[in-house]
Parts: structure tokens; sequence; C-alpha cells
């Protein structure tokens, strides 16, 4: 039923009961970075919403799901703290900035590797192919830093590129986990140009562990090429995260295979059909998370 | 003799009162990685948490999975828990309705519900397990509030926020069409705002 199209504005009701589909959550959160009467509504809705929750009965939780609990936190590691030096659009504000080279090690990568990095990381050690793998990533000529004004045309272009997709099943998921990525409540997105035409869209949430690439403007490939999708962490080097194809218009969305691990960044070459198991050309792109 | 028990429930609230340290400062201390502190907010607002929780999925099992999860999450990201958007209680409460819906949402049981327990549903009797005056005067606002609305309003945003159904789903529920829920559920909210007083 696509036959009701409603303005974001209208939504806000439903949004701050959570009775929205991903998509449209996902559409009104758009909105609320341009509108300070949007904002307004939504932050008063949602307050209101959680006097509804406060007006339940509380429920004693049994002994046993608080010692659970604490025995849970007491091996999970925190987020690191999002860097926020402005106000309101921050999560906007992903860098997309040089890639610190690995060597001297930049104390602000340090610094935002979160502890997480040291667990759940693999504790092998980089192949000599990985390391040069990981040294031309890291050694890649700056990135424009995305605009905020940038990543809310995205943000649009990419609620656009949801609806015009959805003959496959395929597409679905992908637009669904999309939609997903983009509600949950540490999503962030950085743009950056691909060399040779095109921008590159990533939007990841570290809650979800995920990550999506949305590609514009990218040339197709010979049959025998495919563009393929890195994870690039300090520790762990290139993973490989899935492959691609353009169509016509020269637009696709891929959600990455794998998990990404906070800090990592991401890149995308272009590999013989099939894709490769490390690297095997220079990134048309590449995009820091951390 | 009286005056001995009024005694001994006033000791016992005072001790309990006593030093008080709000969920705000708790948050922020779990926020440095505090795990007394967490263990202090656990306490505080578990009650609540899993009281919401069940209301939405009923299934107590699966009520205390999905805190679980809601109290793992306040451990994780509370380091970035922005003091400025609110306070820990509405930051709390929100993402607990939140994860509970998406729990009725995942569960195939949920879309089997039966529109007619859905309808009955939003005025069900309270479950009164750990009710407090405080919880009670909260409720009763919220009651008394709610008897402002439209019958349509009521039943829409009671359907929406008690039973995790999405507006369509209401719509379905409800017999009107999805634009008509959305408006009830707008209007429905700004009217209970106002009732309640809820200004930021």
């Amino acid at each position: 039923m696509t036959d009701q199209r409603n303005d974001p504005t209208s939504l806000t009701g439903a949004y701050a009961l959570n009775a929205l589909s991903a998509e449209e959550r996902a559409a009104v959160e758009a909105r609320l970075t341009e509108s300070e009467s949007l904002r307004h509504e939504v932050t008063e809705l949602a307050d209101t919403a959680v006097l509804l929750g406060r007006a339940v009965a509380p429920v004693t939780p049994p002994p046993a799901l608080k010692a659970n609990i604490m025995d849970m936190i007491a091996s999970t590691p925190q987020l690191p703290p999002l860097q926020d030096d402005t106000t309101g659009e921050t999560d906007a504000t992903a860098s997309v900035t040089e890639i610190a080279p690995p060597r001297p090690a930049s104390p602000s990568t340090a610094a935002a590797t979160p502890p997480s990095a040291s667990t759940s990381a693999v504790g092998t050690a980089p192949t000599p192919a990985e390391r040069r793998a990981q040294a031309r990533w890291f050694t890649k000529p700056a990135v424009a830093l995305a605009s905020v004004a940038a990543v809310l045309g995205l943000i649009i272009g990419g609620g656009v590129l949801v609806n015009t997709m959805g003959e496959s099943q395929q597409n679905n998921q992908a637009a669904d986990q999309l939609a997903a990525i983009n509600a949950a409540s540490d999503s962030q997105r950085a743009v950056s140009e691909i060399e040779g035409g095109g921008t590159a869209t990533l939007v990841w949430s570290g809650e979800l562990a995920s990550a999506a690439m949305i590609v514009d403007g990218l040339p197709e490939l010979p049959d025998d090429k495919v563009y393929e999708l890195w994870f690039i962490g300090e520790e762990t080097g290139a993973r490989p995260a899935g492959t691609f194809t353009v169509s016509d218009d020269g637009r696709t969305l891929r959600v990455l295979d794998g998990e990404m691990h906070a800090g990592d960044a991401v890149g995308v070459t272009v590999e013989p059909r099939g894709g490769s198991e490390t690297p095997t050309t220079e990134p048309i792109v590449a995009i820091t998370s951390a | 003799m009286l005056k001995l028990v009024t005694r001994e429930t006033d000791d016992r609230q005072d001790f309990e009162s006593d030093a008080p340290v709000t969920q705000d400062q708790l948050l922020a201390r779990v926020a440095q990685g505090d795990q007394a502190a967490f263990a202090a907010l656990y306490d505080q607002i578990a009650p609540r948490v899993l009281g919401l929780v069940r209301r939405l999925l009923r299934d107590h099992a699966q009520s205390e999975e999905v805190t679980q999860e809601i109290f793992l999450e306040i451990w994780q990201t509370a380091t970035r828990y922005d003091s400025t958007k609110g306070g820990a209680s509405t930051w709390i409460m929100t993402m607990a309705h939140r994860r509970a819906v998406d729990r009725v949402r995942a569960s195939q049981s949920s879309r089997d519900r039966d529109t007619k327990i859905g309808i009955r549903d939003y005025d069900a009797a309270y479950d009164n397990v750990a009710e407090t005056v405080q919880t009670r005067v909260e409720h009763e606002r919220v009651e008394k509030a709610m008897l402002r609305l439209t019958e349509l309003q009521r039943q829409a945003v009671s359907l929406a926020y008690y039973g995790g159904y999405s507006h369509s789903e209401v719509a379905t529920l409800l017999s009107v069409p999805i634009g008509t829920v959305k408006t009830r559920l707008r209007d429905g909210m700004i009217r209970l705002r106002d009732e309640l007083g809820v200004a930021s």
C-alpha cells in the first residue's frame, strides 16, 4: 500500500509512539536536521510517550536477571564516545579525512580505538600481502570532508534510491538493512568523491556493527571485473566485504558483508570477477569511520 | 501500636531515600565504566523497564530477555548519552519502548495476535506487581489525560504505544484508513502533551 505518501511532518505522533516502519522513521529523522519546529514537536511528543511508559505499573525483576546482566556488562566493552564538537547535526559530521599512515600512528586514531578492537580483533598478524594492501590503503591522498549539505542531500537521495529499487527481493532486503542502519541511534554517514567520477556514501552503525555503501555515477565494468568492498582496520588489515556491479545509471546500494569493527575504514577496489581475498588494485575510494 | 507501625514505615523510607543519587548522576558514572553505578541505576529503573516491556510482550521470559538487551545497550551506549537531550529516565524508557516494539514486530506470534485481543488490550487492567504511590499517581494522571482524547485517538494511541502495533496495523484493527490513523496519533499525542503539561 504505497498510495499514502504523507509528509514526514504528519508522522510525528506515530514516530514518538514507535509506530512507523524503519523507512518512514528514517524519513522523519532526515527531516529533523532541517526543521527546528519539527524537532521541537518530536521532542515534546517523545517526552509525552515516556509518560505513557511511566504510567505502566512496574514489575520487580527476579534477582537472577540482575546477576546475568551484571555478568554480561563485566565482559562487555562500552562504545567509544562520539566526538561531538558541534551540537545538533553531529551525526552528520562523520569525517572523511586523510587516512593516517599506520607507521607514525596518529594519536587521534589510537585514542579512537575502542576497547572492543583489542578484544574482538582477530589475534593473527596480517600476512605480508595484507600488509602491502594496508600500506596502500593508508597512504591514499586526502579526500574531502563531507559537508553537512552533501550529507543531507544524500539522505534524501538515499530515500529516493530506496523507493526506486525494490524489484528484487535482494534489493528490498538491502533497502531494509539500510533503513535499519539509518534508524540506529548511532547511525553515521560520510560522502566521498570517487576517483574517476561518481560519489560513494557510507552509512554505518557501530551498534549494529553494520555498514552500507551507496555508489552513484560509477562506470560500468567489463564482464570479467567487479567492484569489491573492504573493511580496513589497523589491526586486521583489509577484510573482503562483498562485491558489486553497477546498473546502467551507475547506482548501487550494497550492504557490506561481515561485521564492521569500530574504527574500520571502508574502501572499494576493482577486482577480477568473483572478488579477491586481498586487494589487488589501488582503491578508487576509501572512507574512514572514526 | 499505630505509632510504632508508622515509625517503622517512615524509617524504612528515609533509609531508602537517604543520600539520593539521581539517575542522571548514576548514568554519568556508568559512562565512565562504573559498574556499581550501573547496578544502582538498574535497581532504580529495571522494574519500570520490565513493567513496560512486559506490557507490550506479555510473555514473561521474552520480557526478561528484552530487558537484558536494554540494559546491555544502556551499558554500551551510556558513553554516548547526551544529557542535553533529556534526562536519563527519558532516554532509558524511550530505548526500552523501542526495543520492546522491535521484539513485538520480530516475533511471529505477535503477527498472529487476534484482532479482538488487540482491541481489548488497550485498556487492560494494570499489573500491580510493584506499584508504588509514585507510579499510581503517574498512572492516574495519564489515565485522566487519556479521557480527554476522542475515542478513536485514545484507541489509536493505546494500540500503538501499549500494543506495539504499527500505524498500518492500527488502521487494520480499527478499520480506518491509514491516513486517519496518522492524524489521530498526532492529534492524540499533542492533546496528551498539553494535558500533561509537557514542554521542551
